[in-house]
């Protein structure tokens, strides 16, 4: 097993607002290995955009960030501002689900590559426009040299996408985060920055934490998977070993609402994500789930090994 | 290979890009009439020795209120000084009235706009009462006020019109600033690790250049008229300096006799604030990269 580059513990995140208080993430760890692809997966709401923004303190004021993330000998919940400065976009980078709105209309895509290669690695702008059409072409981007010289408008979301990739991987960073990268793009699109992720996770050696709401995004590039639910972990299992031998009524209730051949009509879960104030008590997910009993609705339930490598928070796990 | 279908796809970007600009200017009769109107009082304000075809001060006591006629396109004044060169003369104290009172107000306004809303917190609030307060007042009873205070001369004139029409520029900077920060591609540039210093000059101010652009064109008509004001109170141009205000008070006492020595100069104001107003206009839409025409 290769090095673990990433050691979240505990991980709590409330967001005090005026309307009272949030609890978007509640105790929740993870690892992450170097050079492996991690999907987080859950319904919206359930913490995962959160818990990766709070890693490089990315939220607002509000956040109140509580636990330890160790990376590369510190932590970044306690680092400072300069540095995380340090930090962000370099060893660790993150691609958005909006590429129509996340490069700057002003400058030309050329020059916000650069930008990124002149503040961290100290580029010369001449040297750091050459690099940055090696970098159009790695993220196959067809001409780049004229590619260079457009702004974002003159792309179609698909290049811009593949463009916010190449910003995130200017500095040849550890750890790639993608939040719900392929949400906006059509399905067609979607397939082929699939294929470039995991292309770079190859040829690169980066690690990448693949945020979405789709199992089937998730099948098809990642190595493990943790499931969440409400701010909690809700099952992890490397990628096979979760298609084959779901344990959570959560997570099999996902798997049912994958579109299928033959499958006529999707499952759904019945109700939402709940919006909670504070921990619960129980089972989050006790109030939609089938297999729920009076265990579930009052204790926790801690998070156990029922198969190798195979982790839950289930009373009643099983594939059917 | 594809045939190379359009010429401009052999020229360098820096120059598509200008002959873009040219383009879209183009397509804009009227930003493009007030830029050779604008254009025209520019060159006349540079070039007035050159241009004027007499003297501002030199009077010909044969021709006193004369008519307009070839000697004198436009007529003389009461002192026989030919109307036409002091208009000409005069465009010197308003352009220059114009451009530099917008640029300090720009530079006052600016910053302090940026400070308020990228940073926020005590700050902010303090700015915004005090742009309150300033604004409160009408644009040229400030103007005025301050002018009175610092006495009499061109160079005051314009500091005054420069403070009065700061207080705008940090109200459309600060606006701006609070909803620049809040866009995407300003939060995807601190994910990547951008400081402030980055983050305030290639993500906020690049962005918000067309509507400091648009703030500047109803500032320079404005700071154009105010000097004229100024110069009429007496609080500006002195005398026998031309400027379109003080003529236009020189000619108080003749509007009976000889209106056109308030028209000529009347018009002459109406002319630049006009062209200047156009070709804000057009540059605002021809400069937005949004706009696909």
């Amino acid at each position: 097993m290769a090095d673990t580059l990433l050691d979240v513990r505990d991980l709590s995140v409330r967001f005090e607002t005026d309307d009272g208080t949030t609890q978007a993430v509640d105790e929740l760890s993870f690892t992450l290995a170097e050079g492996e692809v991690l999907g987080v997966v859950g319904e919206s709401g359930c913490g995962k955009s959160v818990t990766m923004l709070s890693l490089l303190r990315l939220l607002p004021p509000t956040a109140e960030v509580s636990g330890s993330a160790r990376f590369g000998g510190i932590d970044l919940l306690a680092a400072s501002s300069a540095q995380l400065k340090r930090i962000r976009g370099r060893e660790i980078s993150f691609v958005f689900q909006e590429p129509m709105t996340s490069l700057n209309p002003s400058f030309t895509v050329g020059r916000q590559v650069a930008e990124v290669l002149q503040r961290h690695l100290g580029y010369s702008r001449k040297a750091a426009g050459a690099r940055a059409v090696e970098l159009l072409d790695l993220v196959r981007i067809p001409a780049p040299e004229s590619r260079v010289d457009e702004y974002p408008h003159q792309l179609s979301g698909g290049m811009r996408q593949r463009v916010m990739i190449a910003i995130a991987l200017a500095c040849d960073p550890k750890i790639l985060i993608a939040d719900e990268p392929t949400t906006a793009l059509d399905v067609t699109i979607q397939a082929g920055i699939l294929d470039l992720m995991r292309d770079i996770r190859d040829r690169l050696g980066t690690a990448i934490v693949l945020i979405t709401h789709n199992l089937g995004v998730v099948a098809d590039i990642a190595d493990r998977v943790i499931v969440m639910y409400a701010g909690r972990k809700a099952e992890e299992a490397p990628v096979h070993e979760l298609y084959e031998h779901p344990q959570h009524p959560y997570t099999i209730g996902l798997l049912g609402a994958i579109p299928r051949r033959g499958v006529d009509r999707l499952q759904e879960i019945p109700g939402l994500v709940p919006r909670l104030s504070e921990p619960l008590p129980y089972c989050a997910f006790a109030e939609r789930c089938p297999r729920a009993d009076r265990r579930s609705r009052s204790e926790v339930p801690q998070l156990r090994e029922v198969r190798p490598a195979h982790l839950v928070a289930c009373f009643h796990p099983g594939s059917e | 290979m594809t045939v190379v279908e359009d010429a401009t796809d052999l020229l360098s970007p820096r120059a598509r890009r200008r002959r873009l600009l040219r383009k879209r200017l183009a397509r804009r009769p009227f930003a493009l009439l007030g830029f050779a109107v604008a254009a025209i009082f520019i060159l006349a304000a540079i070039f007035a020795p050159w241009v004027a075809p007499y003297s501002a001060s030199a009077t010909d006591f044969n021709a006193v209120l004369a008519k307009p006629s070839w000697d004198h396109l436009l007529g003389t004044d009461e002192l026989g000084r030919d109307i036409l060169s002091r208009i000409i003369w005069g465009a010197r104290a308003s352009i220059q009235a114009g451009v530099l009172a917008t640029c300090l107000a720009m530079a006052i306004g600016v910053p302090i706009g940026l400070v308020a809303g990228y940073y926020r917190g005590w700050i902010d609030p303090v700015i915004s009462r005090v742009t309150d307060v300033v604004l409160a007042f009408p644009f040229l009873i400030l103007a005025v006020g301050l002018a009175a205070i610092m006495g009499p001369s061109l160079l005051n004139a314009t500091i005054a019109l420069g403070v009065g029409a700061a207080p705008g520029f940090v109200r459309v900077a600060r606006g701006e600033t609070l909803a620049l920060r809040e866009e995407d591609y300003v939060r995807a540039a601190i994910a990547n690790g951008a400081g402030d210093g980055t983050i305030i000059f290639r993500h906020i101010v690049p962005n918000m250049t067309s509507t400091l652009l648009v703030q500047a064109t109803v500032t320079i008509p404005a700071a154009i008229i105010g000097e004229a004001v100024l110069s009429f109170l007496g609080l500006g141009v002195q005398p026998p300096t031309p400027s379109w205000g003080v003529m236009l008070a020189d000619a108080q006492s003749y509007l009976s006799q000889a209106p056109r020595l308030a028209v000529y100069p009347g018009l002459a104001i109406f002319f630049c604030a006009l062209a200047f107003n156009l070709l804000g206009d057009g540059l605002r839409d021809a400069l937005d990269p949004r706009t696909t025409r």
